[in-house]
Order: C-alpha cells, then structure tokens, then sequence
C-alpha cells in the first residue's frame, strides 16, 4: 500500500506523517500521531466524536481525507490546553465542564469541546442556551442528558467574557 | 404450568452466611460513639477525579492503547439468520501476505454465558449461526484492511434454517434455535402467585386491563467495544478490554481458554460509557486472546459500529398483558401479568430479566395479591441482555399506564392514586423483599410543585403532563455465581506526604464510581479529592469486584470503602489523641488537618497526623468489606432474585406537546425526583438523573432496535443514522430534584441513582400524551404515524358520538372541524 | 473501524485541473466536502481507483450577483460550504428558503464541511443500499444500485427508486436556478429542474468527466415569498423524509395581493424530485386566500407519491407532504 509523507499544521505546529492516501485524519490523528484525544463513534458522520477544527471550524475528522487536509490549519482537543485562553494546561471550557461533570465516560467530549469552543469563538459574548442546542446539534452524547453541557459552555462564555467586560 | 424449579434458583449462598468482618476497636478503645460526622466531603459537588484528563484527550481508552507489533482482528460474521455451517475453509486466508493466523468455532470450543447456569454461547459459532451478525471466524492480520480481506477470502458453506423473529412463534416452532438450550426455544419460564389474585380482582371495584408492547432498544454507548491481548514470555496473558464486568469476563477467559485465572491479567482501561451494554463477555475478548497466544504478539479488534448493535444484549421487547383490580378509593388490590420476552439467539443474562420483569415491580405501590407469569424464548435475532433499568423498564411502562387509566376511570387525580398505594418505609413487598428508606411519598411531592401539576387542569388541548413512579434495586443480595465471599472488597492506604491511594476492581464506566471512592476516602481522613489517587479496575493490581451492573457499585463498593477508610481514620485519630493527651472522640480529621473538636484552634496538619499514626501502627493500609444482608428475600424458589440491600424511588413528570396534524410529540420538561438516599456527590447525581431521563426519553420517542423479518432478518438499521438517539435539539429541558431518604444499608445511607430514574420517563411520557390528546400508546415507541392514528382513531370516534369530545372548548375548535369535515388535517 | 477502499487522491488547484483529471482518469470520482461519497465508499458502494478533491480549488467559493444575459443573477460557486450558502447576506436576502435549506442540512459540523455542488449532487438513497456491504449481503446479495439485480422497494421493479434526499434541490428547482457544468467540451449549462432523471442508479444528467461549478439563481423580478419546509425525525443530522420547496411571485408586495406565478417542488419522492403540475388555477389569486392554500395542498397530496425506500411509512409521508405544505403556505401568510 503506497503511503504519502504528509505534512500538516496541527495545533499550530507543523507535522508530517507518512499515511496511506485513502486514510482519514481521524486515523490519521490516532493511530500515526498518537493523537488519541479525538474519538471515534460510528466513523461515517453520525456522531461527532471526531470533532476537530479545520481553520477554525468544527468538522468531522472521519470524513476528512487526511491528504486534503494539507496546507489548512487543524486544531484537535489536545490544542486547547495551550490556546491563548488557558491556563495551567487547561481552557475555560475544560475547567467548566469539570466543575460542572459535563464529561460522564468523557468519550464525547473532546468533540463537544471543539464545537464549543468555535461557537465561543464566532459569538465573542455569553452564549444563550439555545445557541449552546444550535452549535452542538451534531455532537451526540450518551451519558449526560445535555443539561450539564450546556451548563459549562454557557458558564465558560461568561467566564471569558467576564475580564472583557472588566476592561 | 409452573415449571420445576431449577437448580439456578439456589443462586444465594446455600448454608453459613458470610459476615462482613468486625473491626475490632483499635488499641483496645471502645467503639467510640459520637455526633454526626461534619461534612466535609460529603454531598457537595465535586470535580471528579479522572474528568480533566479525559477532557484534556489525553485518557487512554482501550482502542487508544498502542503496543509493538499490534496485529488486528477481524471477525467474519453470518450473514444468515439462522443456518448450519456446513464447512469452512480458511486456507485461502491463512495463505494472504500479512494474516498471521485465523480462527473458528473448533478452536473456542467451550460454552459460556455470564450467568452459570445458562452457558450457551460459544466465542464462535460451532455448527451453526442463529442471527445476522453471529461470529463465525477471526482473523489477525498486520493491518485492518488485510484482515478484512482474509476474513473475504474465508469460505464458509452455509445450510439456511427457518428462522423466528417472533417468541411466541419460537416457542411453537419446531427447529430449535441454541444449540445448547434444553427446552425447545424456551429459554426461561417463571410463574410467581403471592395472594389469591383471582379474589382480589373479583373484589375490586375496577379492573383495567391493558396490553402493551415494548420494543427493543440498545445502550448506543459512543466508544464501540474494543479488546486488546498480549501475552508475556512468561505465559501472562493481559486482555485490555472496554468492559464493564471484569471479573466475569476474567472467569470465562480461564473458562473458555481453559487455563488457570492467575495466568491471566483483566484491565479495564477508562471506558466510553456501557450502560449495561459491555457487561458481559463478547467473541471479540475471546478472540483477541487467543489470537495472541497463538501469534505471539499483541491483537487488538475494535468493533465497527454495526458489530456493536448485533452485539447488542439490549432492551429486551415485552408483550405484556395486564390486569389491575382498584378499589373505587384508587387502592390497589392485586396485578395481575402475563409476560413474552424476545431473548434473541442467547441467554445472556436472560434468566434474571425474566424474574426481574415480576420481581421488581412490587414497589413503590403496596399490591395486596400479585401474579406474574413470564416466558423468555430464543428467537433468531441478536441476543438482549442487561440494559440501563434491566428487566423493570418495560413493566414499569405497563403498570403506570394502568394505574393511569384507574385514575381516569376513577376520576382520581393520578399523583394521588399513587399516593394512596404507597407501600412505606420499612415494609414488606408481596413478594416478601424487604424495604428500607423510602422517600417515594417526597419524589410525588417534589415533581408535583416543580411542574406546576396544578396547571394541568387548564393545559389546552395538545399539551398535557404526566406522572409515573418507580422503584430500583441498590444491588443484588446474591452474586450472579454462588460463593461465600464479600460482595465488594477495597483496599486503602495512606502515605506519608498526605495522599491516600484507593485500590478498587469497582469498573467506572463514565458514572463516576472513582470519585465517589475518593469522596469517602476524602471525607473520612480529611482530605481533598486530589489528594486521593484510585486505581481500579486491574485483577492484578485490585481487589476483585464484581462489576458495574444492577446499580450495586457506590450501595457495595462504598460501603467496603467506608469500611476501610474507617479503619484508617480510627488510627489517625488515635496517633493524635494519644499525642496530644485527649479522647480520640474529639480529634476529627478535616480540610487536610487533625484537629480537636472543642477547640478548633488546635489542628496539626494531616500529613504529621499521617506521620504519627504510621510510627505508631506501621505502615497505613486496610482493607474494607462489604456483604449483603441475608435476610431481605422470599423464602422461595427464586425468593433471591430481584431482592437487594436497598430500594431507591423516582418519580417523573414530563410535559409533552403533541401536534394533532402530525402526530409529532415533543417533549418539554422532565422533572426528576430522585430518591438516592443520601447523595454523596450532588452533580453527579443529577448527572445520573438527567441522563436516565434522557435515555428514557429517547426510547419512547424514537428509537428502534429491531430485526426486519421480511428480509432475511437483517438489522433495521444499525447505525447511529438509523438508530436514532436524540440530539442536543431534541432533548427536552431535564430538571434533577434530588430527594434524600438514608437507608441502614449504604453508606452514609447512599443508595443508588444510575438506573432506577430512568423508569418513570417512558410511561410519564406515554399519560402526558394522553392527557394531551386523550389518545393511550401502548407500543413502543411514540412515533408520529403510530400517535397520528391512535388520534385520528379517537376523532372518529367521538365524531361517532361514542367518545366525549376530549377537552372540549380546551383549543379544539379548529381541529374538530378540519377533521370532521372530512379534510385530512 | 469502518474502512475506506484504497485509492489515490489528486489536489488539483484549479477547474481546468479538474477536468483535465477527470478526463485522463475515467471512473475517477470527484470528493468536495466528502459528507456523502466517504460514507458510500466505506459502505463499499463505489470502489474508484481515484479520488479528485475540490479542497484546494478555491475559485469554486464565491458568491457573487451579476448581470448575466441580460438579467440579474447570483452565481454561487459549487464548493461553498452549506454554512456559508445558509449564512450569506445575498442569499438570505435574495434566496431566503436556500438559506433555510442549506441550513436544515444534517448536524452544523456536516454544514461546515458539505458543498452546494455536493448537495446538488448528493447520490440518491435507499433503506436498503446505505448500509454495509456485509449488510447487502445479508439481504441477499444486494439490489440494483449495489451488487444485486433486484429492487426491494418496488418487487420485480427494474428501475432504481432510490430516493432524492438533498434539501437544497428542491429550493433551487423551485427559484428557476440553473446548473452550470464544465467538463472537457467546455462550459454547459443545464436548468436545475432539468438536472435530474428518474433513474436511481444516475439520476442527474452530469457526465462523470464533467463537475459541477456553480449555482446559477435569478434575482426575483417580482415581490416573492418562498419556504423550504422539511420534516425528519430529530431535529439535526437526519436526512429529509419529507420536503418541499415552495415559490410564490406577487402582483405587488403584499400576501393579499395576487400570485403571478409559482413552483412547487417535492423531494424525498423517487431518484427524481416532482414539480407540481396543474397549479394553473392558482395563478391570480391571492397567497392570503385559502382557496390557494387548498388547491395547492390538494395537488402535492396528489401528485406526490413517496416510496418505503426511506424509513418511516409511506402512506403517513403523503399525507405530510401536504400537511407539511400547508403549514409552509400558512406562516408565509402570517409573516405577512
Ligand atoms: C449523517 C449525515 C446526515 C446528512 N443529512 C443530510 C440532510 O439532512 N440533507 C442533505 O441534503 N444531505 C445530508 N447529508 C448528505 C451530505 O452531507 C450533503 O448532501 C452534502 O451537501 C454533500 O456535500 P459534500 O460536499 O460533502 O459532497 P461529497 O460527498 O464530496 O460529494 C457528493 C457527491 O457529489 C459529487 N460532487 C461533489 N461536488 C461536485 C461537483 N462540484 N461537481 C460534480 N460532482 C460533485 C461527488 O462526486 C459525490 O458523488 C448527510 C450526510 C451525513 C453523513
Ligand atoms: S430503490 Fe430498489 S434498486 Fe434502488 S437502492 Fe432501493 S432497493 Fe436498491
Ligand atoms: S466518528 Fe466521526 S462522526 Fe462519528
Ligand atoms: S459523556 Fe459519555 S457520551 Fe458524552
């Protein structure tokens, strides 16, 4: 099977991998890069356990070929720890889902974390909790019911928002 | 007739009950006697131990283990519902650049089952396949695509069987299923009379009689099962595996592979949720194992997400035939069920499901005279087992749809007629189960002030609110195979620089068994959560537990962990009173320091109290049991089964919006009041409330797990696609009321509180549709064709003047006419 | 996990690219978002030796309004991502029922990475191909459109009924767009309404070495008033089981004053979407009239006939294409 060095920029670092060119990112994240943080449900767009950004929109990495992925910027769940936003390895909406126990097994939230913090990102303010049902519509979660998720992403909004209304 | 009794009924221990050991007093101090601990830990919301590094994406779930030389599995499945396997011929595959070796049925010969009296499974299928999706051959090769490709060239001659997608027809059919079962397609037959039914419903002053059928459902858990095995040079086999049960699967590893279990390691690494879905072993772990032995190198096999739904062990579907005798005060004076469980092609844990579909029933409402009746057949469809709720979910749907309907008949407000049945704290059930706390009464009141009920009156055609209660077991009194040893073992040791490490088999599959471990930890020596490192779940490493399942783990585990962390603490506190010359009741141990109780100013950090207490005792280790009370069964055959420590209570209201022209319910609110006793760690309870409500929810609406009898009995549709799971748009607001009855046998009077707030929200949904609407669904699930004719049914009828207009004058102006005028909306 | 076949990818940069690939490689496949054909491919239904990605064919993402013959148009480049169709001023002001649409499509993530031209040339689909290979096997060895030679939804059929699933078709049917085509004869241009055929197996007039490059839409000449109106189970990531694109244009600006014209567009139906005929009545009278709302409800419950080749009961889908219609007719009269 022929493999193909790609190179890719991921969580801002430049990366290359030789990968068969049929591979997905997702695999191509998983099981090259060891990047594990992003999962994988159901493999074929039903789930979004494999969130990642893709220049700063949440997309489905089992659907991504990893060779056109080339040249864009992606960034995965292991990223957010050290985003502008974090602190001690660790962004507002990690730190408000911990303290809101929006992780039950955690298998959905690497991708929920993606969507979040894109909406986050678009909105720039506190998010309402429909907002919050709109932009992570194509995340499913098995565990938690929702209600703690949304919690922490609209708690994470006002957290970053909070220092913008200081000033 | 009621069959013999089997053998499989003595599942509890036959003679010599086992206690949990004394502990003794230390340093010969009496038992000391004190107020109510202050809590320190307890009940508060708390960070759980493991969440940031799964949120972090650093957590290694079992597909993301990474080993040298890792080969992969494949399993070839059947592709026929039921047949024999004339031949197989690898030899095709076994010579493809890249396949190291491959298997079948002849090579895992041995039969298993979870439960021991039900072996009727084979890794692979030996002589025949009984469902689309059946294992047949495993392959391990140096990548995913080559093992795909062998399993391709194995040639397999298959002689199709008629198959059976109905129990009923299973049972009359004349090719048995299972090989190994020994009654036809009968896979288990209970019949249970406690009272004279028949005289309790002459008695009775309304009888409803209702059928209902409850379609299967799946767990849909995110991380599809995965298995990874290796073995060491020195005959170690390690099998990694995403389950829930991990010492059930260690026993029939050694079973199966025939070797002894200390040469085999189980690890459960962190795992994307089960539900009852990953508690029993599957061909894949089987698989993976032998593949290493005979490869020598590590074999990992990652179930596609189609595997998991024919792996399913599922809800199992119920047709379920009801009779319930009121007396006109709304009292209930005796039930009466007659019950057809689909088993699908394997036991499972089916034998307990069957007695769990009358067994649990008898509470929250006191029933004076109860018979059931149920009959589990094989039929050829993937196999149901365990799921979140095993065995009570679909009853419970038909009871509280009945109790609904007596409250109609009886012009009853139906939270009232519940209360009136409420059987209590501290009785007895029919089937002579004995309860403890009981905060039933609390969870009606609860649910009945947050949602308003009062407004229920008034609610326009098209919207309507809906109670229902329920009742779970906190654990079985009886493990699943007879043996006289603790229930739940842990061990905990405290180290010097202030940290405390938990060693528990406990599997925490995303419900948050670790932290609740480390919260009592926490509690009992003053630490904080990140003080405490748990590490469960390894048989090598861990005491032996016996697995997530029938909501035993924070009642049993907690307990054992209490016992433990208590012994701990007395020596703490005892190092302390010693050296500073008090009674070791006033020396508590909170926020990381000993300190005295009457004069707070005094505290020495925990560290030294550690220090002290370890100079005095040696190093700090103890270990804490936990076994059941043996006296809380019926005294009859099967008297065990269903009978557990302590009883938790729910009750539900849902809000729903039904839309008359489409027959598109849509639920709004569920309010959860949950009984758990005492809530260790709020947030995760209302965690557990809010996605029991939600699973609930999803089954009642919307999903489907069914074979398709018209084509070959193919799945009909297994994808998350197809198998649809309510998303963030569809689920309604959740409200969690946690309500708090301390029962004698938890700790701290915990009980528990990750299954039974799931019951209510089925058949809480199924009375809202009709107080919405006036229509009764009695199948599962509400989906729109099948609510739209159950409405246009009673239109018809009330434009026949056979029915009351439902709601007059509530909205119905316009529908009336539109439908009356013949128009189809 | 589920496996891709193997192929190779080529990155062309530029349409002419493009073509150049496509015709050099026959039986090559052309993969924009990837949302529809990776999943077909890893049910095994197509096995390319070639995949052609539009990731790096940037001219294919403008959305611009020109004159064009003589008339006012809005051409929208093939690869724009369904979230920017739906979130684009001109087309929510121009277009508001592509906007609504492009916006009803699957789950937000799916919206990022899936195409216009993607949707508009989503592959039809059945309850009984859009499964795994092992699972057609099981079946029986599959029908038409996979490994097998008989349909399932029409017994003894010889005609794929497949079903036209994309939410954008319909609108875009229903607003006179055109499709326009580059392959190596150059440009061709092909009115959306003519686009489609009622053949599951090939159910557009697209040549394989030909791609899709924009969408051309007409500006409205008159006041309009249109609606997509879709009904799924969940309320994100499932495909359309009921759908239609509707198109009103008036007299004057106002729901009282007369339909000058209007198009009715039904999908989900067979492997073709249905324009519905005989709305000639219709013409004249006022959209606020119920009468209008009557004879059109009347007509698409008529005319459109859906098939058991998605899930949910056939007869129920009929009825709620009309009921579905009503409603869209009902909130566009009281949005006024
Ligand atoms: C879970 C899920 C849910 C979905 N739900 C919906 C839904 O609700 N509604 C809906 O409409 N769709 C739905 N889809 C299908 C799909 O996501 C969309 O139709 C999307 O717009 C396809 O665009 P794409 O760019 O990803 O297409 P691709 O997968 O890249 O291509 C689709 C087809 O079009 C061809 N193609 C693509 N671009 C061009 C071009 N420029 N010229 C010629 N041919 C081209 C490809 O060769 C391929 O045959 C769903 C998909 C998934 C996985
Ligand atoms: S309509 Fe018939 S031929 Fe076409 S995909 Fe469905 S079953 Fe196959
Ligand atoms: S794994 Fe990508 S959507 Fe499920
Ligand atoms: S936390 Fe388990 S799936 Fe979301």
């Amino acid at each position: 099977m022929a493999e193909a060095l790609l190179s890719l920029r991921i969580n801002g670092e430049s990366v290359h991998a030789a990968a068969p060119a049929h591979w997905t990112l997702l695999e191509v994240l998983r099981y090259r890069l060891d990047l594990i943080g992003s999962k994988q449900g159901c493999d074929k767009g039903d789930c979004g356990a494999c969130t990642v950004q893709v220049d700063g929109e949440p997309v489905l990495a089992c659907l991504t070929l990893a060779c056109a992925a080339a040249g864009r910027e992606v960034r995965t769940v292991e990223g957010l720890g050290w985003s502008p936003e974090a602190s001690n390895g660790c962004h507002p909406l990690q730190d408000a889902f911990d303290r809101w126990d929006a992780a039950q097994c955690g298998f959905c939230t690497p991708g929920i974390l993606m969507s979040a913090e894109a909406l986050l990102r678009k909105v720039g303010r506190v998010v309402t909790r429909d907002e919050v049902r709109e932009a992570l519509a194509g995340n499913l979660c098995r565990c938690t019911g929702y209600t703690k998720i949304i919690d922490a992403v609209v708690d994470a909004s006002e957290m970053l928002a909070a220092p913008r209304d200081e000033t | 007739m009621p069959e013999q009794p089997g053998p499989e009924e003595d599942v509890g221990p036959v003679d010599g009950q086992v206690e949990a050991p004394v502990d003794g007093p230390v340093d010969g101090e009496a038992p000391e006697s004190e107020p109510e601990p202050v809590r320190w830990q307890l009940g508060k919301s708390h960070r759980k131990v493991d969440a940031m590094e799964r949120m972090r994406g650093i957590t290694r779930y079992t597909d993301d283990i990474k080993l040298p030389g890792l080969l992969h599995c494949k399993i070839l499945r059947s592709p026929h519902p039921h047949a024999n396997i004339l031949s197989i011929d690898v030899s095709r595959a076994l010579a493809m650049p890249g396949v190291h070796a491959v298997l079948t049925g002849e090579d895992l010969p041995v039969p298993y089952g979870v439960i021991p009296w039900t072996p009727d499974e084979t890794a692979l299928a030996c002589g025949k396949v009984c469902y689309v999706g059946d294992g047949v051959a495993a392959v391990a090769a140096i990548d995913e695509d080559t093992a795909i490709a062998a399993c391709e060239a194995i040639d397999v001659e298959y002689e199709p069987l008629p198959a059976y997608y109905d129990p009923e027809e299973a049972l009359a059919g004349d090719h048995k299923i299972n090989p190994y079962a020994k009654r036809g397609n009968l896979s288990k037959d209970v019949v249970l009379e406690f009272g004279d039914v028949e005289a309790s419903l002459e008695q009775a002053d309304v009888v409803v009689e209702g059928e209902y059928y409850f379609e299967g459902t799946t767990h849909g858990a995110i991380e599809p099962h995965c298995a990874v095995a290796q073995v060491e040079p020195n005959g170690l086999l390690t099998v990694w595996s995403a389950t829930q049960v991990s010492h059930y699967l260690h026993r029939e590893l050694a079973k199966v592979l025939r070797r002894p279990a200390h040469t085999i390691r189980v690890i459960q690494p962190p795992l994307g949720g089960a539900f009852g879905g990953k508690s029993e072993p599957f061909d894949l772990e089987f698989c993976v194992a032998l593949l290493a032995i005979r490869t020598q190198r590590p074999v990992k096999c990652l179930y596609t997400r189609e595997e998991v739904f024919y792996s399913h062990r599922g809800r199992h579907p119920m047709r379920m035939r009801y009779k319930t005798g009121f007396r006109q005060d709304g009292t209930i004076t005796g039930v009466s069920a007659r019950t057809f469980i689909d088993g699908g092609a394997y036991s499972s844990f089916g034998l307990v499901t069957t007695y769990y579909s009358g067994q649990l029933l008898c509470a929250p409402y006191a029933f004076p005279a109860y018979r059931f009746h149920s009959t589990r057949a094989y039929t050829n469809k993937p196999a149901c087992g365990p799921k979140r709720g095993h065995g009570s979910v679909q009853p419970r749907f038909a009871i509280e749809v009945q109790l609904d309907k007596a409250a109609v008949e009886l012009g009853l407000d139906p939270i009232e007629l519940r209360r009136r049945n409420d059987i209590g704290p501290d009785g007895m059930t029919v089937n002579e189960f004995k309860i403890g706390s009981n905060g039933f009464l609390e969870c009606l009141a609860r649910v009945e002030a947050a949602s308003d009920w009062g407004r229920r009156a008034t609610l326009p055609y098209g919207r309507g609110l809906g109670i229902a209660g329920s009742t779970y077991i906190s654990g079985t009194n009886y493990p699943i195979y007879p043996n006289e040893m603790p229930q739940a073992a842990v061990q905990v040791c405290l180290d010097r620089s202030g940290r405390a490490r938990v060693f528990s088999g406990a599997n925490d599959i995303g419900q948050g068994s670790n932290t609740m471990l480390a919260v009592i930890v926490a509690q009992e020596l003053g630490l904080e959560l990140d003080d405490i490192r748990v590490l469960s779940a390894d048989s090598d490493l861990c005491p032996v537990d016996l697995g997530a399942y029938s909501s035993r783990i924070t009642l049993m585990v907690g307990g054992a962990c209490l016992d433990a962390a208590q012994k701990l603490r007395r020596k703490v506190r005892a190092a302390v009173a010693k050296r500073w010359e008090l009674p070791a009741r006033r020396v508590t141990l909170i926020d990381r320091k000993a300190m005295d109780l009457e004069d707070p100013s005094r505290s020495v950090s925990i560290v030294e109290a550690f220090q002290w207490a370890e100079a005095d005792h040696g190093l700090l280790g103890e270990v804490g049991n936990y076994n059941t009370p043996k006296d809380r069964h019926g005294s009859y055959r099967g008297g065990t089964i269903g009978a557990s420590p302590a009883y938790s209570f729910t009750a539900h209201v849902a809000e729903v919006e039904v839309d008359p022209d489409t027959g598109v319910v849509e639920v709004k609110h569920i309010w959860v009041a949950h009984d758990c006793g005492t809530a260790l760690s709020r947030r995760i309870v209302e965690g557990q409330m809010e996605g029991s409500a939600y699973m609930g929810f999803g089954e009642a609406l919307m999903e489907r797990h069914d074979v398709d009898p018209g084509h070959n009995g193919v799945h009909i549709g297994p994808s998350l696609l197809d198998y649809r799971m309510p998303t963030f748009l569809d689920t309604p607001e959740l409200h969690a009321l946690i309500v708090e009855a301390p029962d004698a046998q938890g700790p701290y009077g915990a009980k528990e509180a990750g299954e039974g707030p799931l019951h209510p929200s089925i058949p809480a949904i199924a009375n809202a549709i009709y107080d919405a609407v006036g229509v009764r669904l009695d199948s599962l699930p509400f989906a729109p064709p099948r609510v739209l004719t159950a409405i246009d049914d009673r239109l018809a009828l009330e434009h026949a003047g056979e029915l009351p207009t439902f709601k007059l004058g509530r909205g119905r102006a316009g529908l009336a006419s539109a439908r009356a005028a013949g128009g189809v909306a | 996990m589920l496996r891709l076949p193997q192929f190779g990818v080529a990155l062309p940069s530029n349409v002419d690219a493009v073509v150049a690939l496509l015709r050099d490689n026959p039986g090559a496949r052309i993969v924009a978002g990837g949302t529809d054909i990776l999943p077909n491919l890893k049910h095994r239904l197509d096995e390319p030796g070639m995949l052609i990605s539009l990731a790096q064919v940037s001219e294919l993402r403008s959305i611009a309004k020109l004159a064009h013959e003589g008339r006012e148009v809005v051409e929208i480049g093939a690869g724009n991502t369904l979230t920017r169709v739906s979130e684009d001023p001109l087309v929510r002001e121009l277009f508001p029922s592509l906007a609504t649409a492009a916006g009803l499509v699957a789950s937000p993530l799916i919206r990022n990475m899936g195409t216009l031209g993607g949707n508009v040339n989503l592959d039809t689909r059945c309850r009984y191909v859009n499964q795994t290979k092992f699972w057609r096997e099981a079946l029986g060895g599959g029908c038409l459109k996979s490994e097998g030679n008989v349909c399932f939804v029409v017994p003894g059929g010889r005609n794929c009924v497949a079903a036209m699933s994309s939410d954008c078709v319909p609108v875009l049917i229903s607003l006179g767009a055109e499709i326009v085509l580059a392959g190596p004869e150059g440009q061709r241009v092909v009115p959306a309404a003519k686009y489609f055929k009622a053949d599951g197996l090939r159910h557009t007039v697209r040549d394989d070495a030909e791609l899709t490059t924009k969408l051309r839409v007409p500006v409205p000449t008159t006041p309009r008033r249109s609606a997509y109106a879709k009904w799924t189970v969940r309320k994100s990531i499932d495909f359309p089981l009921v759908s239609v694109a509707l198109r009103f244009d008036l007299k004057s600006d106002s729901v009282d004053a007369p339909v000058t014209e209007l198009v009715v567009v039904a999908g989900v139906l067979g492997a073709k979407p249905r324009v519905i005929a005989k709305l000639d009545d219709v013409i004249g009278k006022p959209l606020s009239d119920p009468a209008l709302s009557r004879i059109v409800c009347a007509a698409v419950g008529k005319q459109c006939k859906p098939l058991e080749n998605v899930p949910y009961e056939a007869p129920y889908r009929r009825r709620m294409f009309e009921v579905f219609t009503r409603r869209a007719i009902a909130e566009l009269v009281a949005a006024g």
